[in-house]
């Protein structure tokens, strides 16, 4: 769905993405996650044909976007972080509007206002809508058209953990019908969830390419933290696939002394801590 | 086909907007003005009004309605969508024009103009300069404030000619000056070929450019926090 090889861009002189080649996959979700200024909104407007100057070659649904013409949006939906809809008129009248911007016949609109529990309030202006239905809302929006290739910028932004919850379980019903999706996130629990492979950009460089569990796995197994009294608490953690061999805790499982044992994973933050030596804020 | 729907939804956009009502009572309070002066003045009232109103309304409301369009992002769902941004320009336009030719009508019969066609493409044509002058603007700039300071040397530059054109001061070198051969034609006189010419060039060079203004806004925009 997209290839994209030897991309380099630049605002200025200094280049300010440079030579990533990277391709994804029809029916993958495939994540950008990089703090601010990383490069991942440039490269996102290279991919939806926003950025034409840059040099390299970059392919989306078999066009090179350098040479989009519009109908290359035919089968693209973008869902902008922000809303972008009209205030005054209703959820319903904008989809109508903006559905009729596209020759395809797409998807019913009241089907898709059930998907994401806006039915009831289909017909209040958006001016009246809250951030999470305006999230919604714009989810909706991107799919109107039924495009195979779907943007989603942060989408379950804003949304509380129900709604975040459905977001996330359509967004994997839009994969299992085949639809590509490039997700920008800063959420690395979304990303490790929804996600089959992750770049992580820093300094217009793709630092790290792979899926979430690979990554994860790639920087060492996980470990088990286990405690213990004895003249005071005492607290020892070794790496999960050594623990036959941790003689400290088998001894302590013998006298039923451990006051608490558990074990963690490394988390897809700390391995992007661990590559770009930065966090996401 | 999508040109069709984003002119009626334009329409209806402007209508929602209170844009209708608006004009609906202008139109009643210029007819009165037009209705109270003595007859032999109406013409040149009309005409007036016509070229300050209805005529170059497009060089305020389009501003506004960008600036509207602007604060609630939806521009970036044009850049993405098959909107091709010469459709979007003629939908706003022809919106507008159809407005000023509807009320520019009701004030030429209250006037009982001698010419009432040529004034009508007058109208249509002034309607046309002014909306793509406001496209250009209001695509360039973020505020209201800007807008304003903006406004006021091309309303300068586009009315005080003209309006002298029409008490006949006017220096020769500015005889054929795109605004004046507009004024003529609200006045209801039929332009020179020369005066039609140089407005057909002056509309094609703004349509141009504003189509530039119009991506650059686009591209712009989408940019912001993808």
């Amino acid at each position: 769905m997209i290839q994209v090889s030897n991309l380099s861009f630049s605002y200025t002189k200094k280049p300010f993405i440079s030579d990533m080649t990277f391709s994804v996959s029809k029916g993958e979700i495939f994540g950008f996650l990089g703090p601010s200024g990383a490069g991942k909104s440039t490269l996102q407007k290279i991919l939806i044909g926003m950025l034409t100057t840059y040099q390299g070659s970059v392919k989306v649904n078999g066009i090179e976007c350098k040479e989009r013409t519009k109908s290359f949006y035919e089968e693209i939906g973008v869902d902008f972080e922000f809303s972008t809809m009209y205030e005054k008129l209703t959820a319903r009248e904008n989809l109508e509007f903006f559905r009729s911007l596209y020759q395809k016949k797409g998807r019913p609109i009241n089907t898709l206002l059930e998907m994401v529990g806006l039915e009831q309030d289909a017909d209040k202006r958006v001016s009246e809508y809250s951030k999470g239905m305006k999230s919604r809302l714009n989810f909706i929006k991107a799919l109107l058209h039924d495009p195979v290739l779907l943007c989603l910028d942060e989408p379950t932004s804003g949304l509380d953990p129900t709604n975040s919850r459905m977001m996330k379980n359509l967004i994997l019903a839009e994969r299992a019908k085949g639809k590509t999706i490039l997700l920008t996130t800063h959420n690395m629990q979304d990303a490790a969830e929804l996600c089959d492979r992750v770049a992580f950009i820093v300094g217009g460089k793709i630092c790290a390419l792979d899926s979430p569990h690979n990554l994860i796995m790639s920087r060492g197994a996980a470990t088990v933290t286990y405690t213990w009294l004895d003249n005071g608490e005492h607290s020892i953690s070794c790496p999960l696939n050594q623990i036959s061999s941790d003689e400290q805790l088998r001894k302590l499982i013998a006298e039923n002394r451990l006051q608490s044992i558990h074990s963690s994973e490394p988390t897809l933050n700390d391995i992007f801590m661990d590559i770009t030596g930065r966090t996401l804020l | 086909m999508r040109l069709r729907g984003l002119f009626l939804w334009d329409i209806r956009f402007q209508a929602k907007y209170g844009f209708y009502f608006l004009y609906a009572v202008l139109t009643v309070i210029y007819t009165i003005i037009i209705l109270a002066v003595p007859e032999n003045w109406r013409e040149k009232t009309a005409t007036v009004l016509i070229f300050s109103d209805p005529a170059a309304m497009g060089l305020f409301f389009m501003g506004a309605i960008i600036l509207l369009e602007k604060s609630q992002h939806t521009p970036c769902a044009f850049a993405v969508s098959p909107v091709r941004p010469a459709e979007y320009i003629i939908s706003k336009v022809g919106s507008l024009a159809t407005v000023s030719f509807v009320v520019a009508a009701a004030l030429a019969l209250a006037a009982d103009v001698t010419n009432l066609c040529i004034v009508l493409l007058g109208t249509v044509i002034s309607s046309t300069i002014f909306t793509l002058l406001a496209i250009i603007i209001a695509t360039n700039i973020i505020s209201l404030n800007q807008f304003i300071l903006w406004v006021v040397p091309v309303e300068i530059l586009c009315f005080v000619p003209a309006i002298l054109h029409l008490f006949q001061i006017t220096p020769g070198w500015l005889r054929h000056y795109p605004l004046n051969v507009c004024m003529e034609m609200l006045a209801g006189f039929t332009p020179s070929i020369a005066g039609i010419f140089l407005v057909m060039v002056l509309i094609v060079f703004l349509f141009f450019l504003s189509k530039h203004c119009v991506v650059k806004m686009w591209n712009g925009m989408g940019g912001v926090k993808l």
